[in-house]
């Protein structure tokens, strides 16, 4: 395994934690290594190369998610094909880090299942197979090279060498028995499963022809599928050769409803909403509860994630929009006044008071919440981990700790107050609780309460050893606090980094890069469509080589 | 209703209640001449079982090593006494990541987990075991003969992370479970109703396509660094792997082997967390009367498991429970009906295993099944005074019906029982796992 890149101040914390007993852990892990922080005021500084300095890019793999979408974008499959496959490793919520992968023989048997299967689609579907080169390789042999050629430009993503195009059409000749279609489907399937397709070589030489590679960076980074053909035509045609070039094409496919789907599924992962698949309550507890609502959550914050992301996807509305995206089901679920239209999302305006962009849609509240009750530390170190990138050590390995039981006479916070009295919790927890405290009007399947445990509920709380520490009252406020943090700009910068790049910042272009990153969004007032441009003009994403080739 | 499988599962049964899966066999008869050798050899077999989120001090039994009473947990063992080994008192070894990881890392490697990324929100995060498992060593030297070297199935197993993996066929080589029952029948099964012509085509099909797949691979590695070639080559050996099984489908044995039955189950759906389980206890039992492999592995849900019991009446999740105190009462009577459920599994299987005929007695005879946790204590996260269960005597190399206790205080080492394990499968190794840990066979086991 590539030696481990990780954040140095979590490495920090790691060595804090190690030294000391389990009480002062949290203390230490407070003093907040301030300098290892990405600047937000300094201008972005030029993170030059030419020099070696970028050091090399790891070998990515597609993950499912990608895999899914090029295959069916090639092919026809449905991208659920890819379900089948063994689940991607995560790391800080990612799937896409590359240092995580492992590889075994089921997991390349799935993929031979998948390949096999997607292979059989296209070749089933006689308009799509004949579109690639105008003819029907399946139907008229002298058509199987062209098809290899155009098939295999959209699959490898370059075009293919001349060894290449003898050794697919081989393939073809050997396995087209009984009929052509055997054959072709056998070349489709073997190239669906080609590292050319799977995983993504680049050169690693400086002055090898780089567009081809740079076309499928830009194209997995923003659309997470592979190039398309304008984008080929151009790479191969040199037009990625320049910023503005690349800038260009950068911008045509942020406006497809492709990169939509791409910023949506990086936030469902940083926000760690994938737990809403199949997410289960405890229906004697609330039985409001059926399991058509993780569904519902899902394409509220969908839908959400959209029309932010085609207006302006700002920390501000993120965070703190008084509005969210409902159709009758979730309107009723809610409880709150709007036009039903069913089957459909519209834009409903809410409680300002209440209401607070991701942080009080279904999903996020009832993903981190317990089955049976709200959970004030998940909520609190959600913030903590994932806001403000600063996450809490575990429990130490010598204490008994525990969430309380559910006691129906006492409120959350009345039996989560046992954390912070307990000097053993209190360290940590008074880091994590007093911010989920916040969030006790939302119920542990996301609705609003007044009362819990037979008593008003009281949703102040603080944040405690960040750049904007006060007391708070409730969700909207603190979203306020949050979105002006500098700290919370920094974590959301690295959080963008580690999908983007698919590892952790450590090398000095990186972290130089990660700053560059943070001020673009303080000076976009946290826009995050300008960051993902912004990542596309660093020399980290435009020069960077692979390693060089082992001897 | 999944508590009453029927432990008998002969072909006889299996073949008459399979008019509900429509599957005829008349391919199966191909096997059958394999089935007077397949009844001689009489091969040893592995099967480890795992249960998650730590035992409890109660479970261990009370007497003398011959002369001994199951705890409560342990008591759906008493059908087997004389065929089961408990062992309690070792020290399970493990490093690296937090108490769970390592737990789980170091149960069947004994050794640590290398440096990497999981932990995000733990201090200090950790990746894969440094080292192969205890399965893979012993399915070098017996999986070879088989369609599949060896065969790991889970349940609910969740994240591909450290947390959720126990085999390993080498260091940073994590060995997903698959806890898809269909699809585990499709992989192993389909072979059994597939006409042979049509198998023998669609074999050198594949063979064909593995072979140009194998070959993009090799070439596009020889192009790259040592690390990403690393990563590259670990692709292009299971590649290579897939296509050496190609040449042993079809390879099915065994006089009570059969197509099993299975059903469709919402998988991942808590509530089904029972029926997904029988369904691959069967199938793993199925897998071995088939000699479709010798080792096999059945991974209840994950270390840090949140599993909730509902079927016992049990609406908290496992883990939250696990850490609760000692003198919780609710807690502790939840926690011994929950580790008591897991072992009512582990009778299934062993009666599963008892119910195939194979020379003079059964497939259990023949085989090792190992049983182990992760953490000797879920609430405080302690590995010393470790538990595990033997079932089988892999054809007469343990004795059983026996209580093994150690002296917790000393420590010792369970890489000793790992060592037994594959000096009980024939491999003389007096090492395994880290060396500091690793002196030779438990004494007084075989």
């Amino acid at each position: 395994m590539r030696p481990l890149r990780l954040g140095d101040k979590i490495a920090r914390l790691a060595a804090a934690v190690a030294a000391c007993a389990g009480l002062v852990a949290c203390a230490a892990s407070r003093e907040k290594p301030q300098s290892e922080e990405p600047s937000t005021d300094a201008p972005a500084p030029l993170c030059a190369a030419d020099d070696g300095s970028l050091g090399t890019a790891a070998l990515r793999r597609l993950t499912r998610f990608e895999y899914g979408r090029t295959i069916a974008d090639l092919t026809g499959a449905a991208a659920s094909v890819t379900d089948e496959l063994v689940p991607d490793e995560r790391s800080f919520g990612f799937d896409d880090q590359a240092d995580t992968y492992s590889v075994s023989t089921l997991h390349v048997s799935k993929y031979f299942d998948v390949a096999n299967a997607a292979a059989a689609a296209l070749v089933g579907d006689s308009t799509r197979l004949s579109a690639f080169a105008g003819c029907d390789p399946t139907a008229d042999s002298a058509c199987v090279e062209p098809f290899v050629r155009a098939f295999g430009r959209r699959a490898y993503r370059r075009t293919l060498t001349a060894e290449e195009v003898s050794a697919l059409v081989a393939l073809e000749r050997a396995t087209a028995t009984p009929g052509d279609a055997d054959g072709v489907s056998a070349l489709v399937a073997a190239m669906l499963q080609s590292p050319e397709l799977l995983y993504r070589p680049e050169p690693s030489a400086p002055d090898a022809l780089f567009g081809p590679a740079l076309a499928t960076r830009l194209s997995y980074l923003v659309t997470a599928t592979a190039p398309d053909d304008e984008l080929l035509d151009a790479a191969e045609g040199g037009a990625l050769d320049t910023t503005e070039g690349l800038l260009a094409q950068t911008d045509r496919l942020l406006a497809t409803p492709r990169a939509t789907e791409a910023f949506t599924h990086f936030m469902f992962e940083w926000w760690d909403l994938d737990g809403l698949d199949g997410l289960q309550k405890d229906q004697a507890l609330y039985r409001a509860w059926d399991a058509s609502l993780p569904g519902e959550f899902t394409r509220e914050t969908q839908a959400f994630l959209a029309g932010a992301w085609n207006d302006t996807p700002s920390l501000a509305v993120l965070l703190g929009a008084p509005y969210s995206y409902l159709d009758s089901t979730l309107l009723g679920f809610y409880g709150v006044s709007g036009t039903p239209v069913p089957g459909t999302f519209v834009r409903v305006a809410l409680d300002p008071t209440r209401a607070s962009g991701l942080l009080t849609q279904g999903a996020f509240l009832a993903v981190h919440a317990k089955a049976n009750q709200t959970s004030p530390t998940l909520r609190g170190k959600f913030i903590r981990e994932r806001l403000f990138c600063d996450p809490p050590p575990p429990p130490p390995p010598n204490i008994v700790v525990s969430p309380p039981t559910v006691d129906p006479r006492l409120s959350t916070r009345q039996r989560f107050a046992q954390h912070t009295a307990d000097e053993n919790c209190k360290s940590c927890h008074q880091l994590m609780d007093p911010v989920g405290f916040l969030f006790e009007h939302y119920d542990a399947i996301g609705r609003w309460r007044d009362v819990d445990g037979g008593q008003a509920v009281d949703a102040t709380g603080y944040l405690v050893g960040t750049d904007v520490d006060a007391n708070f009252d409730g969700v909207p406020a603190l979203a306020q606090a949050l979105v002006q943090s500098d700290e919370v700009r920094s974590c959301v910068a690295r959080q963008w980094f580690r999908y983007a790049f698919g590892h952790e910042a450590t090398s000095a272009a990186d972290t130089c890069t990660l700053s560059a990153l943070a001020g673009e969004l303080a000076s976009s007032n946290g826009d995050l469509k300008r960051v993902v441009r912004a990542t596309v003009e660093q020399q980290l994403f435009q020069n960077q080589r692979a390693e060089e080739a082992a001897p | 209703m999944i508590h009453l499988r029927s432990p008998r599962l002969s072909r006889r049964t299996l073949l008459t209640s399979a008019a509900g899966a429509s599957i005829a066999l008349p391919w199966l008869e191909a096997f059958a001449p394999r089935r007077a050798s397949a009844q001689t050899a009489a091969p040893q077999r592995f099967v480890v079982m795992f249960s998650p989120d730590g035992l409890l001090p109660s479970w261990t039994p009370t007497g003398t090593e011959t002369d001994f009473t199951l705890s409560t947990i342990l008591s759906p063992l008493a059908p087997h006494q004389d065929d089961i080994v408990v062992v309690r008192g070792l020290y399970q070894e493990g490093g690296g990541g937090d108490g769970h990881q390592n737990g789980i890392g170091g149960m069947l490697t004994g050794t640590t987990l290398n440096t990497g990324p999981f932990g995000g929100t733990q201090a200090p995060p950790a990746g894969w075991a440094s080292g192969p498992s205890v399965d893979q060593r012993i399915a070098d030297a017996i999986g070879n003969a088989t369609k599949l070297r060896s065969l790991e199935l889970g349940v609910q197993v969740g994240a591909a992370d450290n947390w959720g993996r126990m085999c390993y066929r080498a260091s940073d080589q994590p060995l997903p479970p698959e806890d898809d029952p269909s699809a585990v029948y499709a992989r192993v099964f389909a072979d059994l109703h597939t006409d042979p012509a049509v198998l023998a085509a669609e074999r050198a099909r594949q063979k064909s396509i593995l072979d140009a797949v194998g070959a993009d691979y090799a070439r596009v590695s020889a192009t790259l660094g040592s690390a990403d070639r690393q990563r590259l080559d670990a692709h292009l050996d299971a590649v290579r792997d897939l296509e050496v099984r190609l040449t042993k489908v079809g390879q099915l044995g065994g006089a009570a082997c059969a197509d099993p039955t299975i059903h469709a189950v919402p998988k991942d759906d808590n509530d089904a967390y029972p029926d997904v389980g029988g369904l691959q206890l069967d199938l793993l039992a199925m897998a071995l009367a088939c000699d479709v492999t010798r080792v096999a592995s059945l991974q209840w849900s994950r270390s840090v498991s949140q599993t909730r019991f509902t079927w016992l009446g049990i609406t908290d999740g496992h883990h939250d429970l696990s850490h609760l105190g000692d003198g919780d009462a609710s807690a502790v009577d939840k926690l011994t009906r929950i580790n008591q459920w897991y072992m009512s599994e582990l009778a299934a299987l062993i009666a599963k295993l008892k119910a195939i005929p194979e020379g003079d007695g059964s497939v259990l005879d023949n085989t090792v099944i190992l049983y182990c946790n992760e953490l000797a204590k879920g609430n405080t996260h302690s590995r010393v005074d470790a538990g595990y269960v033997l079932a089988g005597s892999g054809g007469g190399a343990f004795e059983t019906g026996r209580f093994v206790r150690f002296d917790p205080s000393q420590q010792i080492p369970h890489n000793g029982l790992l060592i037994s394990l594959l000096n009980a499968f024939g491999i003389a190794d007096t090492q395994f796992g880290k060396p500091e840990w690793s002196d030779g066979p438990l004494s007084g086991l075989i």
